[in-house]
């Protein structure tokens, strides 16, 4: 992969507290990679720091190679769309388009007819007259992200654009952000603190906590190989159970039993030491007796809450919540209260050592 | 509950019940009810020196009391809303602190430390004057719509490349206009309404127009007073809708008539 954005040793420090330590990220050209994390991670602080609006305490961000360090952010060519759109109330949908292009001399006569092929590009052809309030939220969002883009800036970064949004309007403008971004193959940073949305939009995703980059990788390797224990609470749903390695490919855990798991792939794991267990929700079974083939604990069940076409079953083993994935149409024989048989397969157990 | 409200809007609107039609008097002073209707005391306001210099005097002062409040309170208000420094608090306050003093004891203050200068009676001296009590006013009104405003924009407007200058010039001015327009409306008003500093300082040099309707009103209540209370009135009345009128103009013309159902 050949690097285009790169932030190398990018640290943070406000007095005494550290928002950011030592950030070093590559991105190819044309990427759309994915900052996740709680708030105050970190992500939105490398972002600005990407974008110019703050300086880093130590290290460099470059761009095809150019070192912006110096540069002001109205001299950096990138395109951002913030949470809350941030458009222009005294300028039409069109001349908010057109703003850039003003910035750099375009006149206003082919200006306006090229914000307006922008808007058209972004799906809002005849909205170019329409003020910033005569338009919904999702609209705002697209003239946004026109704005951002019509200037052919060598980078995009998109500030939890989808934040303000109902969850129908949030799924439509994924998929249009998502082909957008592809027409035009414009290297994207996306930052979210929402799992889902990163998991369905990203070539690659970093996953942020405290201030650092806790992992970084495609979407299905994050959540099938999360390499710390916090990457695998805070991706998907999960089961963590602490456990102690008894030799190569058996943990004994107090909350499961003994636990076979498969040793290939997984992070190296002395006998004797402690280590994190993770089960996903979807990978676990419920049935009245232990079946054959498969690793078997005792769990009483204590709530179910139907999805519909799922349910989720959370339940007791021990002291340890556990939670199960059940199809909506085996959910049926389940009664809270009643204790049942968990199963998985041992490809299901994952190590997580950090 | 509706008589309550009635009763308010009754209780405010008596004045101009009152000088609206004593105005049109032909009575020879201020009388209510009037004697009979005429246009007399409005012929005798436009032709009398005696008023209108008065008049000039009070325009003059106004606008220049509202230039230079603009240029004090602008700056002051950016500082004091955006950044945070030493002293801020004491800075806040001490904007604020002429409006806490009574008039009656800046007046006595003014008097004497601008007769020491020598700008008593001098319209440099009741400009000084003005301005510092239109300073908190403007101050207050200017600050509100500062915090009100969304950074964001100037972010935005930076990241799309333009220049803090441009930023200024092309976002932040525009969106701030209306917020500068009426703090400056405060500024000019509370100028042209000011009495008490007036005549104290202004003199016949610079005798503003509440000045002479107040030395008026001492000596022969000339029903003049109500001719002007009525244009003020008037032109205020004007200054409010006039705003309002435009920005219905300017959107009707640009998109022609409104569509049926949308507001």
């Amino acid at each position: 992969m050949s690097s285009y954005l790169s932030l190398s040793g990018i640290n943070k420090t406000y007095g005494n507290f550290t928002a950011l330590g030592d950030v070093n990220l590559e991105v190819a050209k044309g990427e759309f990679v994915t900052f996740l994390g709680p708030s105050g991670s970190g992500k939105t602080t490398t972002l600005m720091i990407i974008a110019g609006f703050e300086k880093a305490t130590r290290g460099a961000v470059t761009i095809g190679g150019t070192d912006l360090s110096d540069l002001d952010p109205h001299q950096r060519n990138i395109g951002i769309v913030f949470q809350n759109y941030g458009l222009f109330p005294h300028r039409t949908a069109a001349e908010n388009v057109f703003f850039p292009l003003q910035m750099r001399g375009t006149k206003r006569g082919p200006g306006l007819r090229r914000a307006e092929e922008m808007l058209e590009m972004v799906g809002l052809a005849g909205f170019g007259h329409r003020y910033p309030k005569e338009l919904s939220g999702g609209q705002q969002q697209r003239v946004a992200l026109a704005r951002a883009l019509v200037f052919e800036p060598s980078l995009l970064l998109l500030d939890e654009p989808l934040g303000a949004l109902d969850k129908n309007l949030r799924e439509q403008m994924q998929i249009e952000i998502k082909r957008i971004q592809r027409a035009l193959g414009v290297t994207t940073i996306f930052v979210t603190h929402d799992q889902t949305e990163a998991m369905s939009m990203s070539d690659r995703i970093v996953v942020f906590d405290k201030g650092a980059i806790e992992q970084a990788g495609a979407p299905l390797d994050i959540y099938h190989r999360p390499q710390t224990r916090f990457v695998a609470g805070f991706v998907g749903e999960s089961n963590l159970v602490p456990a102690r390695i008894e030799a190569e490919g058996v943990a004994q855990s107090p909350v499961l039993g003994r636990v076979a798991y498969l040793p290939e792939g997984q992070p190296q794991a002395a006998p004797g030491q402690e280590v994190t267990l993770m089960i996903r929700p979807e990978h676990m079974k419920l049935s009245r007796a232990p079946l054959d083939g498969r690793m078997n604990a005792p769990m009483r069940i204590e709530t179910i809450v139907n999805y519909g076409d799922n349910a989720l079953v959370i339940g007791r083993a021990g002291d340890t919540l556990l939670r199960v994935r059940v199809l909506g149409a085996d959910v049926v024989i389940l009664k809270e209260g009643e204790d049942c048989t968990l199963s998985w397969l041992p490809e299901a157990a994952r190590l997580v050592t950090r | 509950m509706r008589l309550f409200g009635f009763a308010i809007v009754l209780f405010i609107a008596a004045p101009l019940v009152i000088v609206v039609p004593m105005s049109f008097s032909t009575a020879s002073s201020l009388q209510f009810p009037p004697p009979g209707y005429g246009w007399q005391y409005y012929v005798s306001y436009f032709n009398d020196p005696g008023w209108l210099r008065p008049t000039w005097n009070s325009i003059f002062i106004a606008s220049a009391v509202t230039v230079l409040t603009m240029l004090l309170v602008t700056p002051a208000a950016f500082a004091l809303v955006r950044h945070r420094f030493r002293g801020k608090g004491a800075a806040n306050v001490m904007m604020m602190m002429p409006m806490a003093v009574p008039h009656i004891v800046m007046a006595v203050g003014y008097y004497s430390v601008f007769g020491q200068m020598g700008i008593v009676h001098t319209k440099i001296g009741v400009i000084l004057a003005h301005t510092c009590l239109s300073v908190p006013i403007a101050f207050l009104v200017l600050s509100a719509n500062l915090k009100g405003f969304d950074r964001t924009l100037e972010r935005a407007a930076r990241s799309l490349g333009a220049t803090p200058a441009q930023t200024f010039w092309h976002v932040t001015l525009p969106i701030l206009r209306p917020g500068l327009v009426i703090s400056a409306l405060f500024a000019f008003i509370q100028s042209f309404d000011e009495t008490v500093v007036a005549i104290f300082i202004s003199g016949r040099n610079a005798e503003t127009l509440p000045r002479k309707m107040f030395d008026s009103i001492r000596q022969e209540a000339d029903p003049v007073i109500a001719v002007i209370s009525t244009l003020l009135f008037v032109a205020v009345a004007l200054g409010l809708i006039a705003p309002i009128l435009w920005r219905a103009a300017a959107k009707s013309l640009r998109r022609g008539p409104a569509p049926a159902g949308r507001a």
